[in-house]
C-alpha cells in the first residue's frame, strides 16, 4: 500500500498509532514507513503533541524518595558532598597526602610486625591515622585463615557510651560499612571483597551512637580515623 | 515545592535544557517539578504502585539520556516527559503480559470528569499546562461516548476491539467514533492554535 499521495489517510494513522489502536501486523507497516519518511513522523510529533497532555489529567501523586535514590543510582550521580565526605572534594588530593603517612606508617609497622617473631599470614594491611598523621589503628587482612582483624595501636581509646564503626570508601565515594568495634577497639571480620575489593579506595572509622550508626549506608558522626590497604610482597 | 507554578513549561524548559548539559541539580529540580504529575499518569496506566515507581524510573533514566534530544520547538516540555512515561509504563505492562483491571467508573471520576471545560475547572486546579486546557476544552466538545472511547483506548493501550467490549458496543460503531473523534479534536485544537 502506498501512503505517500493520501494525506487523510497518513494523518489518521498517525492519529491511531499515538493513541494507541493501531496494533499488531498495521502497527508494525506503519513504523517501517516511519523509517524512510521524515514528513510522517512529523505527523506522528503532532499528534503526540495533541494526545499526551491526556496524561495530565490523572490526580498527581508524589512518589516515594527511593524512587529518587534508585533514579540517581542507576544513573551515577551522586549528591553534593556531606562535611564528613572529605574524600570526595578532592580524591586525587587525597590519596597523594594519603600515600605519603599511609604508606611509610604501613611499612614501619610491617617491620615491626615482622620481628614480633612467629607472624600470622598478613599479607595486607592498613594503618589507620588521625588528622595529624598519627597512627591510630591497625587493620590486617589474614588471607589463610580469612579474617581480617582490627586493634587500636598508641593511646587511641573507644570514648565512653559511643561505637567505633569501620567502612570501606569505594572508588565512587559510598561507605560500606564493615563493622562495630567492641568496647576495646577490637573486630574480627570475615575476609571479603566488600572489605578488600579493588574498588575500595580507603578505610574510614567514624564515632557513633552506642551500637553503631543507625544509618546502615553511611556514617552519621565525624570520620575520625582513615588510611589505605598496603599490600606486602 | 521550590516554583510557584510546578508545570510552569518555561522553568521545565530550562531544567530539560540544564539535563542536556549534564547538570544532575537541574535534573533533581526537573524531577521534584514534574515527577507528582507523571508519577500519577505512570500510576493511572499501571494502576500498581510499585510498576509505576519502575515506570517512573525507567523513564527518568531515559529522560537524562534523551535531554539533549529534546526539541523545544516542537514539543512542550511535559508532553514530551509524559510520552516517555506513557511508552515506559506500557512496555512494562506488556512484558508482564498484565492487563490492569478496568473500572469505567473509576476511570470516568478520575480522568473523564477532569475534562470539562471551564476557566477555574479542575483543569485551572491541577495546574496543567496550556496544552491540556486546550485538549480539555476540545475534549468536552465531544460527545461523551467519544470521549471515553478515545480515553480508554489512550490510557489502557486498547484495540478497537477491545474499547468495543468495555463500552459494549459494536467493533465497528467505535472505529467510527474514534475515528471522527480524533477529527473533530484536530479541527478544535487548531482552532485554540495548538
Amino acid at each position: 500500500m502506498n501512503i505517500r499521495d493520501n494525506p487523510e489517510l497518513r494523518d489518521r494513522l498517525a492519529a491511531e498509532y499515538v493513541l494507541g489502536t493501531l496494533k499488531g501486523g498495521a502497527r508494525r507497516r506503519f513504523e517501517g514507513w516511519l523509517h524512510g519518511d521524515a514528513a510522517l513522523r512529523m505527523l506522528v510529533l503532532e499528534w503526540q503533541e495533541r494526545l499526551v497532555p491526556l496524561g495530565e489529567f490523572s490526580p498527581s501523586r508524589v512518589p516515594r524518595a527511593r524512587v529518587w535514590r534508585i533514579i540517581e543510582r542507576r544513573l551515577h550521580l551522586e549528591p553534593p558532598p556531606k562535611r564528613w565526605q572529605f574524600w570526595r572534594r578532592d580524591p586525587l588530593q587525597w590519596w597523594r597526602t594519603l600515600g605519603l603517612t599511609g604508606t611509610a606508617a604501613a611499612l614501619a609497622l610491617s617491620v615491626v610486625l615482622a620481628l614480633q617473631g612467629p607472624a600470622p599470614q598478613i599479607d595486607t594491611l592498613a594503618t589507620l591515622t588521625d588528622e595529624r598523621a598519627q597512627a591510630a589503628l591497625l587493620v590486617t587482612a589474614d588471607h589463610r585463615r580469612g579474617i581480617i582483624a582490627v586493634r587500636l595501636v598508641g593511646t587511641t581509646a573507644v570514648p565512653d557510651e559511643r561505637s567505633l564503626q569501620l567502612w570501606a570508601i569505594t572508588q565512587q565515594g559510598t561507605p560500606r560499612s564493615l563493622g562495630v568495634l567492641d568496647e576495646k577497639g577490637s573486630a574480627q571480620i570475615a575476609l571479603n571483597e566488600r572489605a578488600l575489593g579493588s574498588d575500595v579506595a580507603l578505610l574510614a572509622v567514624s564515632l557513633e551512637p552506642k551500637g553503631g550508626s543507625p544509618n546502615p549506608n553511611a556514617p552519621t558522626g565525624p570520620v575520625l580515623y582513615k588510611g589505605s590497604w598496603v599490600r606486602m610482597l | 515545592m521550590p516554583y510557584d507554578q510546578p508545570t510552569d513549561p518555561e522553568q521545565l524548559r530550562t531544567l530539560l535544557l540544564g539535563a542536556a548539559r549534564r547538570d544532575a541539580q537541574a535534573f533533581h529540580a526537573l524531577y521534584v517539578a514534574a515527577s507528582p504529575k507523571l508519577f500519577g499518569f505512570a500510576l493511572r496506566i499501571v494502576r500498581r504502585h510499585e510498576l509505576a515507581e519502575e515506570a517512573l524510573q525507567d523513564a527518568f533514566v531515559s529522560i537524562w539520556h534523551a535531554a539533549g534530544t529534546y526539541q523545544g520547538a516542537l514539543a512542550a516540555p511535559m508532553t514530551w516527559m509524559a510520552a516517555i512515561v506513557r511508552n515506559k509504563a506500557l512496555d512494562i505492562l506488556r512484558r508482564l503480559d498484565a492487563v490492569p483491571e478496568i473500572d469505567l467508573g473509576q476511570f470516568d471520576a478520575d480522568v473523564l470528569d477532569q475534562l470539562q471545560d471551564s476557566a477555574d475547572g479542575p483543569a485551572e486546579a491541577l495546574q496543567t499546562s496550556d496544552e491540556a486546557r486546550a485538549l480539555a476544552h476540545c475534549m468536552a466538545a465531544l460527545e461523551r461516548a467519544q470521549r471515553q472511547a478515545i480515553g480508554l483506548a489512550f490510557f489502557h493501550d486498547l484495540t478497537h476491539g477491545e474499547v468495543a467490549s468495555q463500552l459494549s458496543l459494536p467493533i465497528g460503531t467505535v472505529k467510527t467514533w474514534i475515528r471522527r473523534g480524533l477529527a473533530k479534536l484536530k479541527a478544535c485544537l487548531s482552532r485554540e492554535g495548538l
